[in-house]
């Protein structure tokens, strides 16, 4: 077997940070692959997907624009497919690292576990998004933030590369200055009050840290995961008991904007909701959260990406 | 994973599933409780100490309760598929993307559009025939006319026109527009008033009867009027029938206080929820500026009023028998107003002053014509001979829209000849049979003016009338032609259309006419001909050119030994006599004819009038002495409804044999007249 060249881990580090980069990541960073193995539970551990795995790579892609925070148009309840972004930006990274530092990469698929059924997911992109120092969790279900970047999308890149692996970041964005003064007055912080299904609630300590996290995850999915929609479609169709019922079933508008939006690869009604990161003064307004803001701070500093 | 074993063959049972379902979902994932922030710190003591909070996987699971883990996701699967809900996105929909959640503001998809129960009752009152509404809608006449669309549209386009005038100044569109929306904020926050809700309403004509209007209907509310005459039976009989959720009244009506009544009664009135009083507060009730006052404002994406969403609830006036409720919504009112404004001329800046009280539809068509056309409405808030002079004079209205009898009354008080009627341009007569004298005698007088004679009723508005074009001849013989959209028939007693010259009952139908009583389908029953023409039951006969002559009510005939004629004619002829106030002809059983007529006559003050008199002078202008009245009652007053129609149900004779005429009549005595008419 040829024998992979030397590389400089430091080096191949920073590289390909700079082609996530171009590829469009807001933050990169790489994860304790031990730390992983321990906190993760068996059967998804990156070891489980891919044994001699020496690192993972973790992308964080900026999530909604600005002017979709702030649209009051009803059909921006779902931004729609921005999560792919991610994945053909770490999918490109994993094309990278192999042809240049002849490393094997794996594209981490963001997907089911065929082994242990649904809402099980294959690997955790956010436990390796979170020990990849590129966010932190969020009392809004655990949503990862970031102090600079707000609310993003996140994929990784599992390698047989050996790279420098990052830290957590020191400080958890959540709760907000502001979240912790409302929490104080009102028992809740804004993803708290405002989510549709009321599914998430927690504490803060007297730190204005987080002490509790509660998410109702079966009440979430009914909001932001209607998977479920379609065979109820044709679960109704079948029991309805004659050619009119079975006809209304189907082609009801209801329904008929389901098969739309499935025709065309639309989520809207299958994936949506995000207001509790509408709501969250961490998603929408951190220093770099705002495209508009962060354009004019590279045009400025010449920063504004990750770790 | 269960590899697409079934159930059997993994060996779940339906009571594995009811004893274990509940467990499986609440050690799984579906509910996760995060202490502290652990994988941020790497703090994997307590990663591990509270990992099963997080949820378990379906393995763990299964080695905590014994089955395998293949079971444990066939029983979580079959759980969360159990408790899933579709359709959340309506939730979202609702809010709209940029909205915050508020559990207190949100109202269910399904609720959206649900009426209180009252509502309902009476929107069921609207059961259109579907070709009608298709045949409506495609010609035109039914568009998305509402009253709120048009003030907004008017405050929108001419925002400092004139909206409303009276001896106070004026009011802009786009003021009565803010003044409007204040006053729904506090119908719906301060009285509970819902869409479909009924706002019964008792004013003069004043600035708050129009803002009361036009605020209900913002709200999508039904507006209910009550004549400004009624008092307690009367009162109750509406309310009660009409389930008025508020009344509007004013403190004091002469020596009646709606509210004190009201104290009183209340427990009558179950669905009573407030009452606002125009005036003097009075405890226990809401006073009118409050509702303009400190109301939130009503939510942006409220659902707006549509046209076919029911507008007013009116009552018919009683004449022959009790009032009924008469629904009616957007499409037919407004459809009937819209042609009306171009048919009667009425142009942006012009003013329309109606001497007809608001509680009346002939006042309230006035009103409606005024704010589609960008009109200002002149208010007048008690007719008089003097005030109406002065509201002409002071106003400048270009349209007056009034009944004979107020003509009349000025005609009489020798006002007319004084006054500066140059302002008007259209004078339009309604509401009661029009004497062709009057038309003749007051037409002189406009100098830039036409007069208009116009025939409607509670169930159809606006259905005849004269046009501005038409010589003053046909105004003061005839209603004129239906109104457009309108179509009419005089039909015999089989519903077969006669003839131009005969006489018969008038039928209409179109846009306009209403489709059933409220809650009185006996009388909704009675009202159509069974291919659908509403029986107005007034008698009319319809001329070449299509001009249709009032001769009656059908319920008003006298039935003489066969020969049958209405007596409407004979009585404008005697109310003609300078001698006569009032005239009212009824039948009275006969034995040997069946019927006779009786004359109920109420004298002007200090004159005498006999049946001779009477007798000689019809015969003089030519009437057939069949139609000579047998039988005189002079009377204080006749019975009259709200509207000043006679009651002739409540005309009683006093009990008496034929024979020769006293020689010294008095009031309150009747006179007979043997007569023998071959």
């Amino acid at each position: 077997m040829e024998k992979r060249p030397e590389v400089d881990p430091v080096e191949a580090k920073a590289e390909i940070f700079a082609y996530a980069r171009r590829r469009g990541a807001l933050a990169v960073g790489v994860a304790d692959l031990d730390a992983i193995e321990r906190i993760a539970p068996r059967g998804h551990r990156p070891t489980d997907l891919m044994p001699r795995v020496r690192s993972v790579v973790s992308i964080g892609v900026g999530g909604q624009t600005q002017g979709t925070w702030k649209v009051p148009a009803k059909a921006m309840a779902y931004f729609g497919s921005t999560e792919t972004r991610a994945y053909s930006c770490s999918y490109a990274l994993a094309f990278f690292i192999e042809s240049r530092f002849q490393a094997p990469s794996v594209y981490c698929p963001p997907d089911l576990d065929n082994e242990e059924g649904p809402r099980v997911p294959l690997q955790s992109l956010k436990l390796h998004a979170e020990l990849a120092g590129i966010g932190a969790r969020s009392l809004a279900g655990d949503i990862l933030l970031h102090p600079e970047f707000g609310y993003m999308y996140f994929a990784s890149v599992f390698t047989e590369l050996e790279l420098p692996a990052d830290e957590p970041l020191a400080e958890n964005p959540c709760p907000a200055p502001s979240c912790v003064d409302m929490y104080r007055k009102q028992g809740r912080t804004p993803c708290m009050k405002f989510c549709p299904v009321q599914c998430l609630s927690g504490k803060i300590d007297d730190a204005g840290r987080q002490a509790e996290m509660h998410y109702d995850m079966a009440a979430c999915a009914e909001m932001s995961e209607q998977y479920e929609a379609v065979p109820a479609v044709l679960a109704e169709a079948m029991a309805a008991g004659d050619e009119t019922g079975r006809h209304d079933a189907l082609f009801d508008p209801d329904h008929k904007m389901l098969w739309y939006k499935m025709s065309v690869g639309s989520g809207g009604l299958l994936a949506q909701c995000f207001e509790c990161m509408r709501v969250c003064p961490v998603a929408t307004r951190a220093e770099l959260a705002d495209p508009i803001r962060r354009a004019r701070a590279q045009a400025g500093t010449g920063t504004g990406t990750g770790q | 994973m269960t590899q697409r074993l079934t159930r059997a063959q993994l060996g779940v049972t339906d009571a594995m599933i009811a004893a274990f379902g509940e467990t499986v979902f609440a050690l799984s994932n579906n509910h996760q409780i995060r202490r502290g922030d652990p994988v941020r710190a790497k703090d994997f003591a307590a990663i591990e100490a509270h990992r099963h909070e997080l949820g378990m996987g379906d393995a763990e699971i299964a080695d905590r309760i014994g089955l395998t883990p293949a079971q444990v996701t066939l029983i979580r699967n079959l759980e969360e598929r159990r408790r899933f809900r579709t359709g959340h996105y309506h939730m979202l929909n609702a809010l709209g993307g940029g909205k915050r959640y508020r559990a207190e503001r949100f109202v269910p998809f399904q609720d959206q559009f649900r009426f209180g129960e009252e509502a309902l009752r009476l929107r069921a009152a609207f059961s259109f025939d579907p070709e009608r509404v298709r045949s409506h809608v495609e010609q035109g006449w039914w568009r998305s006319d509402t009253l709120s669309g048009w003030l907004r549209r008017n405050a929108r386009e001419r925002p400092d026109g004139t909206a409303l005038v009276d001896k106070r100044g004026t009011v802009s569109f786009s003021g009565l527009a803010a003044r409007v929306a204040a006053i729904a904020a506090g119908l719906h926050h301060h009285g509970a008033v819902r869409p479909g809700d009924v706002v019964a309403v008792q004013l003069p004509n004043g600035r708050e009867h129009v803002e009361i209007l036009l605020a209900a209907s913002a709200l999508g509310a039904v507006t209910t009027t009550l004549y400004m005459t009624y008092r307690g039976a009367e009162l109750e009989a509406q309310l009660h029938h009409s389930k008025a959720r508020m009344l509007v009244a004013p403190d004091r009506i002469g020596d009646f206080s709606p509210a004190r009544w009201l104290s009183t009664h209340r427990s009558e009135l179950p669905s009573l929820a407030a009452v606002v009083i125009v005036g003097a507060e009075v405890p226990g009730t809401i006073p009118f500026e409050r509702l303009a006052a400190g109301a939130p404002a009503l939510p942006r994406d409220r659902r707006e009023p549509t046209a076919a969403d029911p507008f007013l609830l009116l009552y018919t006036s009683g004449t022959t028998s009790s009032p009924k409720g008469v629904p009616l919504n957007y499409h037919q009112m407004l459809t009937n107003a819209r042609v009306g404004i171009e048919e009667h001329d009425i142009r942006a800046g012009d003013v329309v002053l109606s001497a007809a009280p608001f509680g009346h539809l002939y006042a309230l068509y006035s009103v409606e014509m005024a704010l589609g056309g960008g009109a200002a409405i002149a208010l007048l808030p008690a007719f008089s001979p003097p005030a109406l002079a002065e509201a002409v004079e002071r106003l400048r209205p270009t349209h007056l829209f009034a009944g004979p009898a107020h003509l009349a009354a000025c005609l009489g008080a020798g006002l007319v000849e004084r006054m500066d009627l140059a302002s008007l341009r259209l004078v339009v007569l309604s509401g009661a049979a029009v004497p062709p004298d009057l038309v003749h005698a007051f037409a002189p007088h406009l100098p830039n003016g036409r007069i208009c004679q116009l025939w409607g009723m509670t169930e159809l508005q606006a259905g005849l009338y004269t046009r501005t074009g038409d010589d003053v001849d046909v105004a003061a013989r005839s209603a004129g032609r239906p109104s457009p959209g309108t179509q009419v028939r005089i039909a015999d007693e089989s519903g077969r259309a006669l003839p131009p010259g005969e006489e018969g009952e008038l039928q209409a139908r179109g846009p306009s006419v209403f489709t059933g009583y409220f809650e009185n389908p006996e009388a909704t029953a009675g009202a159509f001909t069974p291919d659908g023409w509403f029986r107005s039951g007034d008698v009319a006969r319809m001329d070449t050119g299509g001009n249709v002559t009032l001769t009656g009510r059908l319920k008003d005939v006298v039935n003489r030994g066969g020969v049958k004629y209405n007596p409407q004619e004979v009585e404008l002829l005697i109310e003609s006599l300078p001698a006569v106030h009032q005239c009212a002809i009824a039948p009275v059983p006969d034995e040997s004819l069946g019927e006779r007529a009786c004359c109920y006559v109420v004298p002007r003050p200090g004159a005498v009038v006999t049946l001779d008199e009477i007798c000689a002078f019809l015969l003089a202008r030519g009437l057939a002495k069949f139609k000579l009245p047998e039988r005189l009652e002079v009377l204080n007053e006749l019975p009259l409804t709200a509207t000043r129609k006679v009651i002739k149900a409540r005309l009683r004779p006093s009990p008496t044999r034929l024979g020769p005429q006293p020689a010294t009549p008095r009031q309150g005595r009747e006179q007979t007249r043997d007569r023998s008419i071959q």
